[in-house]
């Protein structure tokens, strides 16, 4: 059975890129969040292997969502999708409870290698 | 991978994100102390940011990330923003936007980036003073201050792992941060060499030594650091201890909902396909209603052929229905621009925007309404001086409202200003010799189509906003051709309002089929009030035309025959000729017709009208036989 991952970012064009190089790599895209608070509550829903965090979004940012989502499962596969210059961020997404990151502009080999390794 | 696919996605985003940019610009210069718009300035310019990294617009991304350490300066200091500096967020917020533009068109190179300058100058005056950041204290393995770690270590029971990033890799410090949390599954670590805020510094260079206390072999070790990706080198030097490594698991399932993009030509495509349907749906009901008596069944198909094309036909005009704001959101911006320029002071609000019309309908909208509103601005309202000698708040105010009727969407641009000398305008138009000399007052139809003629322009001098005498003839004849009208308000010291009035969609309406002499005519229901028999309702003339009373309201009559100039070897008209009446808002007109066929939907097909064509068709649909027919245009004939 394919992974199950849910897509987080404010920007369609991010999620459809995203989306695109997952599917293309076999995962399931089972849901879209824009904010952080859809993020939780999607996860909450639909529980799925993986998680794409983008770090800022409007309502709750990424880095928030992270927390919550790993309050509610330590286990949860969170994916960061960060920017150039985002260092601070992206450590601090780490700390709390991030398993990886990729940086913009997508390359999909590393999306795709940063995703196999979050698996296991 | 081919990015191209991912350039008009790019596009309309960018530009719901700039046009929030903004909106929110407008919001702060309103109301510089509030935190809120900065934020979301940030947040939209950081978007715009990784979409033209992602799609390799360097100029784009350049401009956008400028903007974006601007914006984070100004964010963080948190005091509220010099004017100057909110003007320079509307030029940056300009200059974005023509880059963006340029570079989905694979010019960006001809991308104007003047103003980087000034940003990055900006930027440097607004940097806050540098803090600690409030990482450090969540970071509670790390010590204080590092110090050489060797002699820190306790004895016997840790290793020492140093690791080097690859120097390619990007952000090294968060890589650096996995690699430690990644040790302290497999053990406790006691130290980091350099601490762990200095990961976050741009500068860090990939190179750092863990302290880990772990009963593990190194080869544990060196594969558990490897597996996080982008590690260089792994040595030690150390003891050893105890660990445990964290199970995974997952679980799937759980409802789901999908959305996919859909590229607005296919939807164009998809509707005149359903046209060809319905064209073709009547034709079946013709051929049906010829064989029904042989066949019963074949009336049955016809029906349900019916009702599943008018089904799909609903669902296709629902798919292509965009709500107002999509156009309306640009114009708070063009207002404030205009009024700024001008020296008044307008304060603009938009009702409706939710409201919903035909794409197509939408986008051919927004010129007419650039032109009404910078007219609003411009000739309607005073100048602050003016507004407080009349007692007027020296703040003018334009409204734009967007309202469901019942088939159709009333748009109205209403401002409070001085309204239009009607006194001025017919002593031009009769010197111009466009009303007959002795008219003694402009009623609001009259006065719109004086208003309307094509190069008549009241404004003492032409500015460079408006007053060119092109709007309103232009915004009239666009609102026209989309199948709606225009009416005007006016009063004299309290204000101007002009209302559109425009089918919801565009490409398939329910039309009365009528016919006068051989031919026959389609006139869509839109503005169809009622019909009466010609003959049974009192007549009387109005300004010498045959007019008809209904309800105590004098209603013109046109006749079709006599205005189509229908020939003589046409059949003689019936007795009992029906008058349709037609309402516009609060014009009322009664079209007189031979007789009425049917009421159907007909496909509107545009068309160039060759010169010298009466202006009363706004198009042709080809009837369920083949035959083309043409349709009366009910603003051409009210």
């Amino acid at each position: 059975m394919s992974h199950t991952v849910l897509v987080c970012d404010d920007a369609i064009f991010m999620r459809t890129m995203i989306t695109d190089i997952l599917a293309q790599a076999g995962f399931e895209v089972v849901g879209e969040a824009e904010t952080g608070t859809q993020a939780v509550e999607k996860y909450r829903q639909l529980k799925p292997d993986l998680v794409t965090m983008d770090i800022v979004m409007p309502d709750m940012g990424g880095i928030d969502a992270v927390r919550e989502i790993v309050k509610q499962d330590p286990d949860a596969k969170i994916l960061m999708c960060s920017a150039m210059g985002q260092q601070a961020l992206v450590v601090e997404a780490i700390q709390a409870g991030a398993k990886d990151f990729v940086v913009k502009p997508f390359q999909p080999s590393r999306v795709l290698e940063a995703v196999q390794r979050v698996l296991g | 991978m081919d990015l191209s696919q991912y350039a008009e996605l790019f596009l309309a985003e960018s530009r719901e994100h700039l046009s929030a940019c903004n909106q929110l610009l407008l919001d702060w210069e309103r109301n510089p102390a509030s935190p809120e718009p900065v934020g979301g300035l940030f947040r939209a310019v950081h978007t715009i940011k990784g979409m033209a990294a992602t799609m390799g617009y360097g100029r784009v991304a350049d401009l956008s990330h400028r903007m974006e350490n601007l914006l984070d300066h100004l964010r963080r200091s948190g005091r509220a923003p010099a004017d100057e500096i909110i003007q320079l967020l509307f030029r940056a917020t300009d200059a974005l936007e023509k880059a963006v533009g340029l570079a989905v068109a694979g010019r960006e190179r001809e991308a104007d980036l003047a103003v980087l300058a000034e940003i990055d100058r900006a930027a440097l005056q607004a940097k806050p003073a540098p803090q600690p950041s409030g990482l450090a204290r969540h970071f509670v393995e790390a010590p204080e201050a590092p110090e050489p770690v060797a002699s820190a270590a306790p004895p016997g029971s840790a290793r020492l792992v140093h690791v080097v990033i690859r120097p390619e890799a990007p952000l090294k410090g968060g890589r650096a941060m996995l690699v430690v949390r990644k040790l302290q599954t497999l053990g406790t670590v006691h130290r980091v060499q350099p601490a762990a805020a200095a990961f976050e510094s741009d500068d860090f260079d990939g190179r750092f030594l863990c302290e880990l206390e772990t009963a593990r072999p190194a080869a544990d070790i060196e594969a558990a650091v490897r597996s996080v990706g982008d590690v260089e080198g792994v040595t030690f030097g150390g003891g050893t201890d105890e660990s445990q490594v964290s199970p995974a698991e997952s679980v799937a399932g759980g409802g789901r909902t999908r959305h996919i993009r859909v590229d607005l030509r296919r939807l164009d495509t998809l509707m005149d396909l359903i046209g060809e349907l319905v064209t073709e749906r009547g034709r079946l009901n013709d051929v049906a209603a010829r064989w029904v008596g042989q066949d019963p069944e074949i009336d049955e198909v016809a029906i349900q052929i019916s009702r599943l094309s008018a089904d799909l036909q609903n669902e296709i005009i629902l798919a292509r229905m965009t709500p107002v704001w999509q156009v309306f959101d640009r114009f708070p911006r063009l207002v404030r621009d205009v009024a700024r320029q001008l020296d008044k002071q307008v304060s603009f609000r938009v009702e409706g925007k939710e409201i919903e019309l035909d794409r197509e309908i939408l986008d051919a909208l927004g010129d007419p309404l650039v032109h009404l509103l910078r007219n609003a601005v411009d000739h309607g309202i005073e100048s602050p001086a003016e507004r407080k000698r009349h007692k007027k708040d020296p703040e003018g105010e334009i409204v734009l409202t967007a309202v469901r009727e019942r088939s159709s969407v009333a748009i109205s641009i209403s401002d409070d200003g001085r309204g239009i000398d009607r006194a001025k305008i017919l002593e031009k138009a009769k010197r111009e010799g466009v009303v007959d000399p002795h008219v003694e007052s402009l009623s609001d139809d009259q006065l719109l189509r004086v208003l309307a003629r094509p190069g008549f322009s009241t404004a003492e001098s032409v500015t460079s906003v408006s007053g060119r005498g092109v709007g309103i003839d232009v915004a009239m004849t666009r609102i026209r051709a989309l199948g709606g009208s225009i009416e005007i308000r006016t009063e004299p010291g309290k204000g101007t309002a002009f209302v559109l009035r425009l089918p919801v969609t565009l490409a398939i309406v329910r039309a009365l089929i009528a016919a006068v002499g051989q031919e026959r005519y389609a006139l869509p229901l839109t503005y169809v009030a009622e019909t009466v028999e010609f003959g049974t309702v009192p007549l009387t003339t109005m300004e010498g035309r045959d007019a008809i009373v209904l309800r105590d309201r004098v209603v013109p009559l046109v006749d079709l025959r006599k205005l189509l100039g229908t020939n003589g070897g046409a059949p003689a008209p019936p007795p009992r000729r029906p008058v349709i009446v037609l309402e516009m808002g609060e014009r009322r007109a009664g079209i007189v017709v031979d007789g009425m066929l049917s009421q159907q939907e007909i496909v509107v097909k545009g068309f160039d009208a060759p010169q010298g064509t009466l202006p009363v068709f706004s198009g042709a649909t080809i009837m369920g036989d083949g035959v083309p027919a043409l349709i009366l245009d009910s603003a051409g004939l009210v």
